[in-house]
């Protein structure tokens, strides 16, 4: 039985403990220790010659303590993970190198209810003794899972025997002690098992956040590694995202901002990788489509100038319908914006070269301009050759663009007032649906925390790509990328200045536009297509007023509006 | 009295072949040189893709051999969104034009971008690959 090997082997030296621990490796999930797994908790086998140590240290500070103890632990503890024995012991560690006292703690499980206590533990029969080699008898009861047994920690008494019947445990599983009262404030919160600590990584996230926002900026530090160390306990989403923000705070902590937007090709490469990962930028496409689709009902020469080029993958498709609607396919003309380039390749006219192969293959006669622009302030109408409105019909389309303009004062401005003069017949707006423009931090990030936690999720269930795989990989990247510049940027550097729909409304309506209805055809489309995606029955098409909000769940996470401008009475 | 022999009637042929499920059009391609054949005529997929919808709008056919073929269009992209859809389901004309659509986007990709824009690299040869971003949707064995 492995226990009694275990306890056969407590006088060995930690090192050698790791052998016992090595050899019990449960084959999945990074290797975790199987004796804590059972118990409930995540202990990498990597971290285990770095727990057994700072257990020994402990059991030597423990037996030369006083008795009267630190019972303040049993108070002032706030258990976050329970996989973290090493941080737990650590901050042990700390507390009784300061106070010198040392208590048992007599603790229980927590359970919910229970809101002052912010324990999890053990109930403890045995009380401690001065100078006596301590033996901890916890009633195991309450930890779910099978099979309970000593997890070999036992150093400090190689010389006792086991009670027959009782587990020892040298330790009490690990309760994250943190050294300031102020995290009092943080909500306390009862960890009953392992589940939960996705709860506690929140909570610490938010508040790292808030002491950022108080600028206490040592307590910030500190919480941030912490977060860390949580968040290595996780998997999947919560994992994903609680890294990314704990790096931007880390950054806005340190000051060690991000440099300038990388290479537009680089993250060209990433939108495509999030292209094709997941339906939102589709949906965009086909639902912008739609709406320019029903504009140029009619006209013979259509104009349609791109925000923001990229590679062309939303123009295909409007070309086809272009191409197969009754009548025929009118002339097509393409005015394609993008950011320059670092090494001069001139990668719009090479998007425009493919869209037009693309439009003889298919039949549509097809023209196509590049404009390369550092912002989209610094372009206006004029530049555009725009045709009178019975000649041409015009349509604007931006996915994802605008937000960057309110980096800058007065840029928003300027673009809607270039885009009125650019006389549209339908200006087609997908902008992410989320606050993440408010002038308070904290608010900033707490719904940049909800909105990419809903994002990551939608990536994590949907089953679409298989774990790890290239596509989700870069897509993470992508959103990781601007989790940092919500969290760390200001100023003109913070870019990812999201806003919702209804502010949005707001800036168009005062700009002169009034807004189009998507069509039930647009609806159609869009469900259909996410229909098509594996886990679609996550993702949810809702129609406001209008306008085409794509969500996953019950959270809408991007939103398509369209516009004309308004009559003049 | 001449006995009656299928391969003799093309045209009967086809019409029952049009009506077989993927699975067994599968299987009935395996049949003789002749089946197998007619089964790999762009213009059986023709029928396969517009199984249900009344004479198909004009210009398509035109656009969709341009594209890559029916049986390509019928593969990557008729067929996932007819999976979605019960199978018996009238086909309607906006599947038609979302599977189009569809179609013309994994050309652009497959062929103009080169698989270069995406994660393309690993999905070699065939002609049934299909683009990255119609992975999501090729479930389906090849035909």
């Amino acid at each position: 039985m492995k226990r009694e090997r275990d306890l056969g082997k407590a006088e060995t030296a930690a090192a050698g403990k790791m052998k016992i621990w090595g050899e019990g490796q449960p084959q999945a999930d990074a290797g975790t220790d199987e004796l804590f797994a059972v118990l409930g908790y995540k202990v990498k086998s990597s971290d285990m010659a770095d727990v057994a140590n700072k257990l020994e240290q402990l059991e030597m500070a423990m037996v030369t303590t006083m008795e009267d103890g630190i019972s303040h632990l049993s108070t002032d503890t706030i258990h976050y993970n329970p996989s973290d024995l090493s941080g737990w012991v650590e901050s042990l560690l700390s507390e009784l190198n300061s106070t010198g006292n040392f208590d048992v703690l007599p603790q229980r499980i927590g359970v919910p209810g229970e809101s002052s206590s912010n324990l999890i533990g053990f109930s403890n029969d045995m009380p401690i003794q001065q100078n006596r080699k301590v033996i901890y008898d916890y009633d195991l009861r309450a930890i779910p899972g099978g099979a309970i047994c000593s997890n070999g920690n036992d150093e400090e008494n190689p010389s006792q025997e086991p009670d027959s019947g009782t587990k020892r445990l040298r330790s009490s599983p690990g309760s994250e002690f943190l050294d300031n009262a102020s995290l009092a404030a943080a909500r306390p919160v009862v960890l009953v098992d392992s589940q939960e600590t996705g709860v506690r990584l929140v909570h610490t996230l938010m508040a790292c956040a808030e002491a950022v926002q108080r600028d206490d900026m040592k307590l910030a530090d500190a919480l941030v590694k912490h977060v860390g160390v949580l968040a290595v306990s996780q998997v999947g989403a919560m994992r994903k995202v609680a890294t990314y923000f704990a790096e931007a705070l880390a950054r806005r902590i340190y000051k060690i901002y991000p440099q300038d937007s990388l290479e537009s090709s680089y993250s060209d490469v990433l939108q495509m990788h999030f292209y094709e990962s997941c339906p939102y930028l589709k949906f965009a496409h086909f639902t912008a489509n739609q709406a320019i689709l029903e504009a140029f009902a009619g006209a013979n020469r259509v104009h349609v100038i791109d925000f923001s080029l990229k590679q062309g993958m939303q123009w295909p498709a409007l070309m086809q319908a272009l191409a197969l609607r009754p009548g025929g396919p009118p002339e097509f003309r393409l005015t394609g914006i993008g950011p320059p380039q670092p090494d001069n390749t001139d990668t719009l006219q090479q998007v425009g070269w493919k869209l037009a192969q693309l439009a003889e293959t298919i039949g549509v006669e097809f023209k196509f301009r590049g404009f390369v622009a550092n912002s989209l302030a610094d372009l206006d109408a004029s530049m555009l050759d725009i045709k009178p409105n019975n000649v041409e019909a015009v349509a604007v389309n931006s996915v994802f663009e605008l937000h960057r303009l309110l980096a800058r004062p007065g840029g928003i401005d300027k673009v809607l007032n270039s885009i009125n003069a650019m006389n549209p017949k339908i200006v087609t707006i997908v902008e992410e649906e989320a606050t993440h423009n408010g002038n308070v931090f904290l608010d900033r990030f707490n719904e940049s925390l909800h909105f990419y936690s809903t994002m990551f999720d939608s990536l994590e269930s949907s089953g679409l790509t298989q774990p790890n795989s290239e596509d989700l990989v870069m897509t993470e990247v992508y959103l990781g990328r601007q989790i940092c510049n919500v969290v760390a940027c200001e100023g003109p550097d913070r870019i990812e200045r999201h806003e919702t729909l209804c502010q949005w409304r707001g800036r168009m309506n005062s700009a002169g536009f009034d807004p189009v209805h998507l069509g039930s055809n647009a609806f159609k489309q869009a469900s259909m297509l996410l229909a098509l995606f594996a886990g679609g029955d996550g993702y949810r098409v809702e129609e406001k007023d209008g306008s085409l909000m794509l969500g996953w769940h019950t959270r809408p996470l991007i939103a398509t509006s369209a516009w004309q401008l308004k009559s003049p009475e | 009295m001449a006995k009656f022999c299928i391969n003799d009637n093309v045209d009967v042929l086809i019409e029952v072949l049009k009506r077989l499920d993927d699975r067994s059009l599968g299987v009935a391609a395996c049949v003789c040189k002749t089946w197998c054949s007619l089964t790999r005529n762009d213009s059986f997929w023709e029928h396969m893709c517009f199984r249900q919808l009344s004479p198909p709008p004009e210009g398509v056919r035109a656009v969709v051999v341009a594209l890559g073929g029916y049986r390509r269009l019928y593969i990557c992209c008729v067929k996932p969104v007819r999976e979605v859809r019960e199978f018996n389901r009238v086909w309607t004309r906006h599947e038609m034009e979302l599977s189009l659509s569809l179609f013309c986007v994994d050309y652009y990709e497959r062929v103009l971008l080169g698989g270069g824009g995406g994660s393309g690299g690993g999905r070699l040869g065939s002609d049934s690959a299909a683009s990255a971003s119609l992975m999501l949707l090729c479930k389906a064995v090849n035909v």
